[in-house]
C-alpha cells in the first residue's frame, strides 16, 4: 500500500470498492490509510496508567475488556460472552474462547486474573474501579468470579474500560505492575486482543495502528492502516483537516464549527459529552504553593466566594460560543442518578463574593495560583484566564500556571496546586463514578478517592457511598444521591463550571460514530 | 622612544576640554548624520522606531485599559471587532479585542514594550559577554582562544532559537512554579543572548586579532600597561564599530527571538502578554473571522522589527568606509 499516494489509493479503494459490490460480496473491503488526529497525545500506552479518556478512549482500539458499550453506550459482550449475578455476592464471566492477543497468545481466565491483580494494585490507576471487589477467582480457562463485599448492581458496566493484558507478555517484559510516574515497557508497547495492533509508536509524533487479522469479532471498518498524530495547536490541526492531511480530528476549535460547517467537503458532529467541567480547590493543604502562606480555601465562605464570583454564563457566552451547558453538579441531566431538586447553580454574584471573603478575613485578598492543562479541554487555557479575570474583580490575585497535560496530572498527584481545572466523564453513565474518583476521601487500601487530588474528605459522604454501590431500590439509592450532592453543593467540594460538547470534524466520505464519553473507535469507521 | 618624549607628545594629542565642540555638534560634524540625512529610508525608520520607542515607554498614559490588570478586563467585551460596538456591552475599541476581552491597541503598547525592553537587554547582555569573550580570546590567544572559539562554533551549528528554547527550558525547570511568570521576562532575556552572543564575540575576537598587533597596542604592552587595561582602553573602542552594527541588527532579531518564543508558547504567559503572545492567541481565531487579534500585533512586530533593521543596515553602510 505504500507504494500507492493516498489520492491513487483512494481511487483504487473505490473502483475495488465497486468490484466487490458488484460480486455481491458481503465483507467490508479494504479500503485505505485514515489518518486522524486530537490535541493531546496518551501520555502512555499502559492501559492501567492513566484514568484519563485520551489513554482509555485511544487503547480500547487495541486492547479489549471483559465487557464494552455500543454506539449508544449500552453495555455489550465483548472477551467475556454472558456474565450472571453469584446472589449477592458478586458476578461470574463466561469467557470468549478462540481469542488470542496481537502476539499470538491464548486469552483464558488467567489473563484476566493476571490484569485484574496488575489494575488493582497499589501503582495503578484505575484502581477505584476494584473498589468493592474482594477477590477474583478462577473458576475454569473459561469462567472467571468476581467476588464483591456487598451487592453491586452496576459492576459490570463499571469495568469496561477495564482492559486484559496478556500474563506472559507482560511478565516477560518487565512490567507486571503499571506506573503512572515512571516509563515500563508497556508504556511504548501495546499487545492487547482488540481490532487494531499497535505497529508505531512515537509518543507526541505519531501513532501507527493496523487491523489484526486474529480478531474474533465481525470487522465492520474498511481501514488498512490507521495513523494518528497529535496536534497541539487548534488552529493547526483545523489547516490539516481542510487540507486533507487528515480525515478526522477532535475537537473542532469551538469557534471554527460554523466555519468548518460551510466548508465544502466538511462536517461537524456535534453531541453531547457526559463530561463536566469543574475548579478543584486544596482542601486538605495547610499552606498555598503560592507562597506558602494559610490555605483560604479551608473556609467553605472562600470557596461560596469563587463560586459566587465566577460567571459562567459569561464563559458561554464568549469563549464558548454558546456551545457549553452551565451545570450545578458533577454530572449532567442525562446520567443516572441526577439530582434534579438540585440543578441550580449558586448566583453570579461578585457582590456576596467579597462580602463572603471580607466576613473570612480576606476583605485584601490574597495571592494563589491556578493550575491549568492547555491542551486537554475545550479552551481550557481561555476559560482559566477568565478565571483569573473574574476572581480579580473581586480582589483575588491569581498566578496562572498553565502546561501540557502530560505535565499536568503529574504536578496535580504532586499536590502542587492551590486551585486547578478538571474535567470529568463518568465511565460509568453513573452519579455514583465522581463520588468515588472525587469526591471520596482518598484511600489507597480501599481504592477510593483516586483523583481526589484536593483530599474532599467527608464523613457523611463516606458512609453514604457502600451504601450507594449495593443499594438496589432506585428510589432509595437516588436519596442517598441526591444527600451527597447536596453536600457536595454546601460544602462547595467543586466550583461545577458545564459540560463541554462533543466536536469532531470529519471530511466528505468518512463516516464515523460519536459516542457520549468522546471515546473515537476506530472500528466503528468506514472511509469510502 | 624615551619615556619622557612619550609623555611631551601626549597633551599635544588632547583638546583642551573648554575648547571641545559639544557632543550634539561633534554628531552634526560626522560622518555619520551626513549620511543619516541623505538617507530617507534611515530617516522614516528612525522616526517609526522613535513612536514605537515612545509610545512603549508613555503606555500607561496612552493605552485606554491596562490590559495587564486582570481587574479591568470583562469578559463579555471579548471579540469585539475593531471599531463597532460590542454584541453584549456595547464598547468600541479602535483595534477591537481578543478572547478575553484585552484591547488590542493597549495590549500592543504593552506588548511592544515587552518586546523592546527583552530585546534591548538580551542584545546588552549578549554583546557584553561576547565582547569580553571575544577580547580574551583575539588578545590572549592560545589556549583560550581555543576554548572559547570552539565553543562558539559549536554553539553556531545550532540554529539560535534552538539554543533559546533548551535555556528556557533549562531555566523553568530550576525555578519553582509559584515565580515561573515573574521571571519569565529574565529567561527570555538570558535565553536569548546566550543564543546570540557568538556574532559578538567572533566579531570582537577578529577586530582584537587585527588590532593586538598595531603599534599601539605594543606601545602600551612596552610601556607596562596591564593587559585589562589595554583590552578595555585600547582595542575595545577600536572594535566598536562592526559591534554597533550587529547589536542594531541584532535587536531586531531579539525582538523577533522573544515574539517567536512567545509565539511558540514558551515565552511570555498568556495573562501579560507580548506581541507574539498576542499572535500565538490570534492564531487560533484565524478561522474564525477575528482577524484582528493576529492583525494588528502583526503589524506591530513587523513595523519595529523592519525599521530596526533598516537602521541596522544604514548604520552598516555608513561606518563601511568602503562605501563611502
Amino acid at each position: 500500500m505504500t507504494a500507492f499516494s493516498p489520492r491513487h489509493g483512494r481511487y483504487l479503494a473505490a473502483s475495488t470498492l465497486a468490484l466487490a459490490v458488484a460480486l455481491g460480496a458481503t465483507q467490508p473491503v479494504a479500503a485505505e490509510t485514515f489518518r486522524w488526529a486530537t490535541t493531546s497525545d496518551p501520555n502512555t500506552l499502559d492501559p492501567h496508567a492513566a484514568s484519563s479518556a485520551p489513554v482509555l478512549g485511544f487503547l480500547n482500539n487495541v486492547y479489549e475488556g471483559l465487557v464494552r458499550r455500543n454506539q449508544s453506550m449500552a453495555v455489550e459482550p465483548s472477551l467475556a460472552v454472558r456474565w450472571e449475578a453469584l446472589g449477592d455476592e458478586g458476578w461470574r464471566f463466561h469467557l470468549r474462547e478462540g481469542v488470542t492477543f496481537h502476539n499470538g497468545a491464548d486469552f483464558t481466565a488467567d489473563d484476566v486474573l493476571f490484569s485484574y491483580e496488575r489494575a488493582s494494585g497499589e501503582t495503578s490507576d484505575v484502581r477505584s474501579w476494584f473498589a468493592t471487589v474482594t477477590d477474583v477467582q478462577v473458576v475454569d480457562d473459561y469462567t472467571i468470579d468476581f467476588l464483591t463485599s456487598a451487592p453491586n448492581p452496576i459492576f459490570p458496566g463499571s469495568i469496561a474500560n477495564f482492559m486484559i493484558m496478556d500474563r506472559d507478555w507482560s511478565e516477560e517484559n518487565g512490567a507486571e505492575t503499571p506506573a503512572t510516574d515512571e516509563e515500563r515497557y508497556t508504556t511504548l508497547n501495546a499487545n492487547g486482543t482488540a481490532a487494531f495492533q499497535l505497529v508505531e509508536r512515537s509518543p507526541g509524533v505519531r501513532t501507527v495502528l493496523t487491523p489484526f487479522d486474529g480478531w474474533w469479532g465481525d470487522v465492520e471498518h474498511n481501514i488498512t492502516e490507521a495513523i494518528y498524530t497529535p496536534i497541539q495547536s487548534d488552529a493547526t490541526m483545523l489547516a490539516a483537516l481542510i487540507a486533507g492531511d487528515v480525515d478526522f480530528i477532535n475537537p473542532v476549535p469551538i469557534q471554527n464549527v460554523e466555519r468548518l460547517q460551510n466548508t465544502d467537503g466538511m462536517n461537524v458532529i456535534v453531541g453531547e459529552e457526559a463530561r463536566v467541567m469543574m475548579l478543584g480547590f486544596p482542601h486538605e493543604a495547610d499552606a498555598l504553593t503560592y507562597d506558602g502562606s494559610p490555605n483560604p480555601f479551608t473556609d467553605v465562605r472562600v470557596r461560596q466566594a469563587v463560586y459566587h464570583a465566577i460567571n459562567v454564563d459569561a464563559i458561554n457566552q464568549t469563549i464558548m460560543r454558546g456551545a457549553v451547558e452551565p451545570v450545578s453538579q458533577l454530572v449532567t441531566p442525562d446520567m443516572r442518578g441526577y439530582s434534579e431538586g438540585l440543578s441550580a447553580r449558586l448566583d453570579y454574584d461578585p457582590d456576596a463574593a467579597r462580602a463572603l471573603l471580607a466576613e473570612a478575613g480576606y476583605a485584601d485578598g490574597f495571592t494563589f495560583s491556578l493550575m491549568c492543562p492547555n491542551d486537554r479541554y475545550i479552551n481550557d487555557a481561555a476559560v482559566c484566564q477568565a478565571v483569573v479575570g473574574m476572581l480579580a474583580q473581586v480582589g483575588i490575585t491569581v498566578d496562572l500556571v498553565t502546561m501540557p497535560v502530560a505535565n499536568y496530572w503529574p504536578e496535580l498527584r504532586a499536590d502542587n496546586f492551590d486551585m486547578y481545572l478538571l474535567g470529568w466523564s463518568p465511565g460509568t453513565f453513573d452519579a455514583e463514578h465522581p463520588i468515588r474518583f472525587l469526591v471520596s476521601t482518598p484511600n489507597e487500601e480501599r481504592r477510593l478517592g483516586s483523583w481526589n487530588f484536593g483530599g474532599f474528605s467527608n464523613a457523611r459522604v463516606d458512609e453514604l457511598l457502600p451504601q450507594v454501590q449495593s443499594e438496589v431500590d432506585e428510589g432509595v439509592r437516588q436519596g442517598m444521591l441526591d444527600e451527597i450532592t447536596g453536600i457536595m453543593q454546601d460544602e462547595v467540594a467543586y466550583v461545577p463550571l458545564y459540560s463541554q460538547p462533543i466536536l469532531w470534524g470529519v471530511r466528505d466520505g468518512v463516516s464515523v460514530s460519536p459516542r457520549s464519553d468522546n471515546f473515537f473507535i476506530l472500528r466503528w469507521v468506514s472511509v469510502e | 622612544m624615551s619615556e619622557t618624549s612619550v609623555e611631551e607628545t601626549k597633551p599635544a594629542a588632547v583638546i583642551d576640554p573648554k575648547d571641545a565642540p559639544s557632543l550634539w555638534t561633534r554628531i552634526k560634524r560626522s560622518d555619520v548624520w551626513y549620511s543619516f540625512t541623505r538617507s530617507p529610508v534611515a530617516i522614516v525608520a528612525a522616526i517609526i522606531v522613535t513612536i514605537i520607542v515612545l509610545a512603549s515607554v508613555f503606555a500607561p498614559l496612552i493605552s485606554p485599559q491596562n490590559p495587564f490588570n486582570p481587574a479591568e478586563l470583562n469578559l463579555m467585551d471579548g471579540f469585539s471587532a475593531p471599531m463597532e460596538p460590542n454584541q453584549f456591552t456595547g464598547n468600541v475599541y479602535w483595534l477591537g479585542t481578543d478572547d478575553q476581552g484585552r484591547d488590542i491597541f493597549s495590549t500592543i503598547l504593552y506588548g511592544s514594550r515587552i518586546s523592546l525592553f527583552v530585546g534591548v537587554s538580551a542584545v546588552l547582555l549578549a554583546m557584553v559577554i561576547g565582547i569580553v569573550l571575544g577580547l580574551v580570546a583575539g588578545y590572549r590567544g592560545g589556549w583560550a582562544d581555543t576554548i572559547i572559539m570552539r565553543i562558539a562554533d559549536v554553539q553556531l551549528t545550532f540554529p539560535s532559537i534552538l539554543i533559546a528554547l533548551l535555556v528556557f527550558g533549562i531555566v523553568r525547570g530550576l525555578v519553582p512554579p509559584d515565580v515561573r511568570n515573574d521571571v519569565a521576562v529574565w529567561v527570555l532575556i538570558v535565553s536569548i543572548a546566550l543564543s546570540d552572543w557568538v556574532q559578538y564575540a567572533r566579531t570582537v575576537r577578529g577586530a582584537t586579532l587585527v588590532e593586538r598587533n598595531k603599534e599601539y597596542v605594543q606601545a602600551a604592552r612596552v610601556i607596562g600597561v596591564k593587559p585589562f587595561t589595554i583590552m578595555m582602553r585600547h582595542v575595545l573602542p577600536n572594535v566598536m564599530g562592526p559591534v554597533l552594527v550587529i547589536a542594531t541588527i541584532g535587536l531586531a532579531l531579539a525582538i523577533i527571538a522573544e515574539a517567536t518564543l512567545s509565539f511558540l508558547g514558551v515565552g511570555m504567559p498568556k495573562t501579560t502578554p507580548s506581541l507574539g503572545t498576542l499572535i500565538n492567541t490570534g492564531q487560533d481565531f484565524l478561522f474564525s473571522g477575528e482577524w484582528w487579534i493576529l492583525f494588528f500585533p502583526a503589524v506591530a512586530l513587523l513595523a519595529l522589527a523592519l525599521s530596526v533593521n533598516l537602521l541596522g543596515d544604514w548604520l552598516r553602510d555608513a561606518l563601511n568606509p568602503k562605501l563611502r
